[in-house]
């Protein structure tokens, strides 16, 4: 019924609703800059009105507790594409590292270990320089020296990269503690949610939990779904169960062959990891793929060269007369005792980089003659010097194969470095959209949903049109190439 | 507007590319709406370029070729990025049609009575 004491209560509810409401704005001030925080609007509820007589009598609202304005889908896009960033960021700091041994650095003619392009030019030349002149002692000890310079920046550059391994295998391993303690927290946030607030938001702690996600997100590659009650399950991107609502899984590790491999239970999931994204999946791309395999080229480049030229040598007669025990082009096999061997003798391609050393002390036992030549003649040396123009490793030549191994590395930095701009700007656009997201006021969120349309349209212009300016001015350069 | 290639006040193909990448990933639409404007000029002014100012650009476009790459990177992801923010725009417009039928059933029901199906 409408009395003077009705319209009271109901001028005395609106006002504690009203106190309500500047309360939850008093708490996004003071939270303006606490990282992770998500603003808060109040929610209104019509309180249920009295009917007396036929009539309806309004009871006025009650204030009935803060929505975050938060958007989940937006939030694990982000996420996914955090992870994408980290991986590529991670991956791309060490190829960098990994670049820096073999490109010579600015205003130098060597790279931290050497020149190794120029040290096999050298080591081929000094057998021409020898070629020459088959018994000048200083032109031995010139072919021995470039040996030595070639075999020390192959081994150098190989322990160099055995030592990066290593350093991203502790890396690797010491993100897995970090990994650990957040899937815990994360545990006991989506038992206190499910507790406190299981149909609706659950404000500070569901800020907690997704800025929990984020740095989970910077580790390691995950995929998350909404359960019931408001929990939340994360798994591996390939997967693995990390988090069942209110109970974790810990990550463990192990040595396996050398490295630390990473399981979950009794399963080894290293190999799913280095794919998944995060801080993680680039230490082990950079530790199993990208270090390996420039391992791997090394290795072939060390064997293929020690092998060859030790075979040739093999297959001469040194200056004092000495033959080796090998076979020569026309089949002969030289009366030798020990083996004439430039550098030690590797027996497989793995390993050969780093063990890669000259085993051949003494210059005169350099086989410049061949066999029953007598041993002034040059012809094992102009075999040896041919070896630089020869495709003795995996159908290359020396030089070539490390050549091509220097710019397929540095084809894939460009790639990953590709790559992470383009995540990283991802993030940039993304945050800004969350941004104004997590806005109170409903215009900026629309607006910035226009800007994103908007710049795309721009971009996209722009885009097509440099599209069709290069092309054209790569026709133009042509043309006026030919004329 | 001066020729390219023979003078510096004009942006480097490389440059323009750069700048386009920086502008996207900010959503700097103003900034992308300037340089969609000098594309069409650099457009025009290609068609009466001099024999040496077409082997300029031609070094220019070889020069940016990388770049371009990292521009249709972050056009694409842009691209996914906006796919993303118009299916969340229309969850919520499902929703509230959603929140509204239901409603508007909740209540046909309730005036039908009893014994409704």
């Amino acid at each position: 019924m409408g009395t003077i004491s009705s319209a009271l209560g109901m001028m005395s509810q609106a006002l504690d609703a009203d106190q309500a409401a500047l309360n939850i704005v008093a708490n996004n001030v003071a939270n303006a800059n606490t990282p992770g925080y998500t603003e808060e609007t109040p929610n209104w509820e019509e309180n249920q009105p009295v009917t007396i007589n036929g009539v309806s009598y309004g009871t006025g609202v009650t204030e009935t507790g803060p929505t975050s304005q938060r958007d989940r889908v937006l939030e694990e896009r982000l996420d996914q594409q955090q992870q994408l960033a980290s991986a590529s960021g991670t991956r791309l700091t060490a190829l960098n590292t990994m670049q820096a041994l073999f490109t010579p650095d600015s205003g130098s003619s060597s790279s931290t270990a050497g020149d190794i392009g120029s040290d096999i030019t050298s080591f081929f030349d000094s057998f021409s320089s020898l070629e020459a002149n088959p018994t000048d002692s200083s032109l031995r000890e010139e072919v021995l020296t470039s040996a030595s310079t070639l075999a020390g920046d192959v081994s150098n550059s190989a322990a160099s990269l055995n030592e990066q391994r290593a350093a991203l295998d502790q890396e690797a391993s010491g993100t897995i503690s970090q990994v650990n303690s957040l899937t815990s927290a994360i545990a006991q946030l989506n038992q206190q949610i499910m507790s406190v607030s299981p149909d609706g938001d659950a404000g500070t702690l569901e800020d907690q939990r997704q800025q929990d996600l984020s740095q989970l997100s910077q580790m390691i590659g995950i995929n998350q779904a909404t359960t019931e009650n408001n929990g939340l399950s994360i798994t591996t991107t390939s997967g693995q169960l990390l988090v069942s609502d209110g109970s974790s899984l810990q990550l463990t590790t192990g040595a396996v062959n050398g490295v630390t491999d990473f399981f979950l239970g009794s399963t080894d999931i290293t190999s799913q990891l280095a794919s998944g994204g995060g801080e993680l999946g680039g230490y082990l791309t950079a530790r199993d793929q990208d270090i390996p395999s420039a391992l791997g080229s090394l290795d072939q480049l060390a064997y293929n060269v020690s092998t060859s030229v030790n075979a040739l040598n093999n297959a001469g007669t040194d200056l004092s007369g000495a033959e080796g025990t090998g076979t020569n082009a026309a089949g002969v096999t030289g009366t030798g005792t020990t083996p004439l061997y430039i550098f030690s003798e590797p027996t497989q391609v793995a390993g050969s980089a780093e063990s890669m050393s000259v085993a051949m002390t003494d210059p005169s036992q350099i086989a410049a003659a061949g066999f029953g030549d007598g041993t002034g003649d040059n012809s094992n040396a102009t075999a040896m010097a041919a070896l630089a123009g020869a495709a003795i490793v995996n159908g290359q030549t020396p030089s070539n194969f490390y050549s091509n191994f220097v710019s397929t590395l540095g084809s894939t930095i460009s790639e990953v470095q590709t790559q992470n701009t383009a995540q990283n700007a991802s993030v940039t656009q993304l945050q800004t959209q969350n941004d104004a997201l997590s806005s109170v006021n409903l215009n900026d969120e629309a607006s910035a949903m226009t800007t994103l349309e908007r710049s795309y349209q721009a971009a996209s212009q722009v885009f097509t049109m440099l599209n069709s300016i290069m092309a054209s001015a790569l026709n133009l350069g042509e043309q006026a190439t030919v004329s | 507007m001066q020729s390219f290639g023979t003078h510096r006040e004009h942006p480097e193909l490389k440059d323009l590319v750069v700048e386009a990448s920086r502008a996207l990933a900010r959503l700097d639409a103003g900034r992308l709406e300037e340089l969609a404007l000098s594309c069409q000029v650099l457009n025009r002014e290609m068609k009466s370029a001099g024999a040496m100012e077409r082997t300029a650009l031609a070094g220019q476009a070889c020069d940016a070729v990388t770049d371009m790459a990292v521009f249709a990177r972050v056009l694409e992801a842009t691209r996914a990025n906006l796919n993303v923010m118009h299916r969340l725009r229309e969850l919520y417009a499902g929703r509230l049609e959603y929140g509204e039928r239901a409603a508007r059933g909740w209540a046909v029901g309730k005036e039908n009575g009893h014994g409704d199906n």
